[in-house]
């Protein structure tokens, strides 16, 4: 049995981290009227998606060094509710949501909000100044040299980062006045970040996501990364309804302006979701 | 993976209870209303109330209830005041948003008294889905 003042403790690092990290989803328009327009289904659909990253990331990167796969799940259903408790008590202090709203307005803006923050939450929990020498620090029982888990975290790197912006009206304004050369530059520049922060940062996490050595697997590295985080930028966009009644090409240019984001938050991200 | 005992004390069940009973009633209320749901788009009903006499004009409570299953943005309203079949003064104003379902309330504001008026009249003039 742990002692409570440990809980207190650990919990209390996942509500800094919740806020730190979606605070910025918190303060923005566009969220909380994606939250009363989307369909229910979607909203599922996105809950369901969070659950899944919750998992992932716990498994790989989480608190727990000696975790089996049921306490891995109580983990994330823990944070998913505070993820749902900070969500709906920040949206009430900022008069957000009221009780003369109907459910299904209060429900979609405090779902939508909480997903991103049960991320922050979990990602708190486990790195915010979390190495006091206790046994239950440590790498996930997974090992971190797994590739599978590698891109798990990187995922979550950069749905944390990209989630910021992707609902902003800004993105879909720089995607439809932007010239096809910037753009491929934004993609090269993106390529180039992820390479650079792989290399500087820390030359082994660039092995790990792939099996070559040398500059090679910089290369492979970044490659994965930019995939990793377009992919991330493409599913957060199209669940903002961003890709709506819009041609293919503002498509991929506002997949490639988020890219940008989110590359930062696979590569720097995952750095920092990770380090020990 | 080794067999373990699990490491939780009572607070941490007490979390843990809780945060299931938000998931599952979320998901529990979610997916009801992903059943119930229909595609009818917006339709929004107009109320005006009572006028009230302010100090520098008269404003005429209005409120909008959308009875359809989806956001209306930008919602304009008209009300206008007639007697014998003229218009003797017009306001208009616009709501950002009214979801699918809600009540939102808002002012006309007219310069000539609307108790002069035989009747007043006020419509939804049109919105663009969000």
């Amino acid at each position: 049995m742990r002692p409570i003042g440990k809980s207190i403790e650990e919990y209390g690092r996942g509500v800094i981290g919740g806020l730190i990290f979606s605070l910025p989803l918190l303060y923005t328009m566009e969220v909380w009227w994606a939250g009363f327009s989307a369909h229910p289904l979607h909203l599922v659909l996105y809950v369901l998606a969070t659950f899944g990253l919750l998992l992932g990331y716990n498994y790989y990167a989480g608190i727990r060094h000696d975790a089996n796969w049921l306490e891995v799940v109580i983990d994330s259903v823990e944070e998913m509710g505070l993820g749902l408790l900070i969500s709906a008590s920040a949206l009430l202090l900022l008069g957000r949501i009221s009780l003369d709203m109907t459910a299904s307005e209060i429900a979609g803006k405090i779902v939508i909000e909480a997903m991103t923050v049960a991320i922050g939450v979990s990602v708190g929990t486990a790195q915010l100044g979390g190495t006091n020498g206790n046994s239950d620090t440590g790498e996930g029982p997974g090992g971190d040299a797994h590739f599978g888990g590698q891109l798990v975290i990187a995922l979550c790197g950069a749905v944390l980062f990209a989630a910021n912006v992707a609902p902003t009206e800004e993105i879909v304004m720089i995607a439809s006045e932007i010239s096809s050369w910037k753009l491929l530059l934004l993609a090269l520049v993106s390529l180039v970040l992820g390479a650079v922060i792989l290399f500087k940062i820390d030359f082994t996490c660039a092995q790990r996501l792939s099996p070559a050595s040398g500059p090679a697997a910089i290369v492979i590295g970044s490659i994965i990364t930019y995939a990793v985080a377009l992919a991330a930028s493409a599913m957060i966009l199209w669940f903002f309804g961003r890709f709506d009644g819009q041609a293919l090409v503002t498509c991929v240019a506002q997949t490639v302006v988020l890219g940008v984001a989110a590359t930062l938050g696979a590569s720097a991200g995952r750095l920092l979701l990770q380090s020990r | 993976m080794k067999k373990q005992k699990l490491q939780k004390n009572w607070f941490e069940w007490a979390v843990f209870a809780v945060g299931l009973a938000l998931v599952a009633a979320t998901l529990a209320y979610l997916a009801y209303d992903a059943v119930t749901i229909t595609d009818a788009p917006p339709s929004v009903e107009v109320r005006a109330g009572e006028p009230l006499q302010r100090e520098h004009n008269f404003i005429v409570p209005v409120t909008l209830v959308n009875h359809g299953d989806q956001t209306a943005e930008g919602v304009m309203i008209e009300v206008v005041l007639e007697s014998g079949g003229q218009e003797k003064e017009r306001a208009e104003f616009t709501v950002a948003f009214l979801p699918r379902r809600s009540t939102r309330e808002g002012w006309a504001a007219f310069q000539t008294d609307p108790r002069t008026a035989e009747r007043v009249r006020a419509r939804v003039v049109g919105y663009e889905k969000p």
